[in-house]
């Protein structure tokens, strides 16, 4: 990569991250208090009555998939606000008219959103190992799953923010698609405990074999396969990307 | 490869509504000219712009930038070469008037150093340097014009595109951006302008090119278009494009 290719895709990055430091409160902030609510209500509240799930205190049961929904969605929601609100103001020109590869312009716009995705999901952590014993049982496990999670949600942000015409396209997406698939992910519960067939239907949801990767990942327990998990996940990262370069490199929605 | 700063051949663009914006366009422009582009609204001057800096595909035809192929694989190249100050506000309102500047440069891959200068040279010119700590969303639509023509200036462009630059500017922002347009040019900077104001293209350029309904219609000097219509001046033949001869000036009697 040439100086001036680095420091364009530099700074379209720096621009993203920059647009979500500036209204903290909200991209940083929200989302960190909304994970506590959860910590709070699930786990000091529910958690003295259900006590245990597969041996595992419910509030630690429930933290990795805390940590893995505030990555996504803020990933999601970065990206998906950020491409829409620039497409809707018009200073998207900006990137666009400039010498800046398909490539370098995905990259810069999944990478500010999964930036995102990485400060709140380390701040729930970091101050989630105050309030309980955290262990990290599969390092190697955790971290590329983390990654993979944070990179296939921002990209998933970069489409629906690309395809958004207006501001509903993007709450639809979050709230009527992403939010529920996450619940019913079992973020707050273990699939195994669910009657048939919420359990069997539980299985054709992605968002289940990536909460399992991360509570895995961070408790050592998982309901599914880990290898075939990985593998499904990385392959769907990268189709979505294969799409979205494809998307880029076409200006579809972007370019007249 | 053509030697000439802009190079248009056979332009056709089709939007997917089915509106013919551009209907065959050629035009050729020579380093270091001042080179106005007049027309009605809707004859498809913004759309010849966007597809000269990639915000819009041409859906055939060719476009070279100092010989390079702004379409195909050599656009990197050409976009380097140009600098767009669009017609709307496109303004990044999460940037202040310091980051529009400093990130369209990094976009442009200049150094970190040379962006800083730049920036001061430019916030400088277009008297905005008290406003260089201010959301663009705060500034007044003059304001916000400076701040547009300031960033299309940034990274040097060799060939400068202003599209309706002086449209709802003071008199004082005009003059300020007519000494310097001319400045620039005597430097070697080649500008392609578009205006709605006739002495504008009149006293700037050195020549003018109607455009009508998608095509080019006349080109030449002002006093060459005058001829070629028949009429005794450039705000006459543009009538006479238009077919509202009757409301030359001529026509209007003076009251004493």
């Amino acid at each position: 990569m040439s100086a001036t290719a680095r420091i364009r895709l530099f700074t379209l990055w720096r621009r993203e991250v920059n647009r979500f430091m500036k209204i903290k409160k909200q991209t940083i902030g929200a989302p960190l208090l909304e994970t506590f609510l959860y910590i709070s209500v699930f786990g000091a509240a529910l958690g003295t009555r259900i006590d245990e799930l597969h041996g595992i205190d419910y509030v630690v049961f429930v933290i990795p998939g805390l940590i893995m929904m505030a990555w996504s969605i803020n990933a999601f929601s970065n990206n998906s606000s950020s491409i829409l609100q620039q497409k809707f103001q018009g200073a998207i020109q900006d990137q666009l008219s400039s010498p800046a590869s398909p490539l370098e312009l995905l990259l810069a716009f999944s990478l500010g959103g999964f930036m995102r995705g990485l400060v709140v999901a380390a701040l729930t952590f970091t101050a989630a190992s105050f309030l309980v014993d955290l262990p990290v049982d599969h390092v190697l496990v955790l971290i590329p799953a983390l990654f993979l999670v944070g990179f296939f949600f921002s990209q998933l942000g970069v489409l629906i923010g690309v395809r958004a015409e207006q501001f509903d396209d993007v709450a639809f997406a979050q709230t009527f698609i992403l939010t529920p698939l996450i619940f019913l992910g079992g973020v707050f519960y273990s699939a195994s405990l669910l009657p048939e067939p919420y359990e069997t239907l539980t299985h054709f949801n992605p968002i289940y074999y990536m909460i399992n990767l991360v509570r895995y990942g961070f408790l050592g327990y998982t309901e599914a396969s880990i290898a075939l998990s990985l593998l499904a996940l990385t392959a769907a990262t990268a189709a979505l990307f294969a799409l979205n370069l494809r998307l880029f490199s076409r200006g579809y929605r972007l370019r007249a | 490869m053509s030697g000439n700063a802009l190079h248009i051949e056979d332009l056709f663009k089709r939007y997917p509504t089915g509106v013919e914006a551009l209907r065959g366009v050629s035009l050729e422009i020579k380093p270091g000219e001042l080179f106005a582009l007049l027309g009605p609204n809707g004859a498809g001057k913004s759309t010849l712009i966007h597809c000269t800096t990639g915000l819009a595909q041409p859906t055939g035809g060719r476009i070279q930038v100092f010989g390079h192929d702004a379409i195909g694989g050599d656009y990197s190249e050409a976009r380097q070469a140009v600098g767009l100050a669009p017609q709307e506000l496109n303004l990044d309102w999460f940037l202040t008037v310091e980051e529009t500047l400093d990130y369209h440069a990094g976009y442009f891959g200049m150094p970190k150093r040379e962006r800083r200068e730049r920036t001061e040279e430019l916030l400088e010119v277009f008297s905005l340097t008290d406003k260089r700590k201010e959301r663009t969303r705060t500034l007044s639509g003059g304001m916000k014009r400076r701040a547009i023509l300031a960033r299309a200036m940034m990274h040097r462009p060799r060939l400068l595109i202003l599209d309706e630059p002086t449209a709802g500017v003071d008199v004082e922002l005009r003059l300020e951006l007519w000494h310097y347009v001319q400045r620039i040019n005597q430097e070697g900077t080649t500008i392609l302008l578009t205006t709605h104001y006739i002495e504008e293209a009149e006293q700037l350029c050195d020549r003018i090119a109607f455009i009508n309904e998608g095509e080019v219609v006349a080109e030449g000097t002002s006093g060459e278009l005058a001829s070629r219509f028949g009429v005794a001046n450039l705000e006459d033949a543009y009538l006479a494009l238009v077919g509202r001869k009757e409301l030359s000036r001529s026509h209007i009697e003076v009251v004493t």
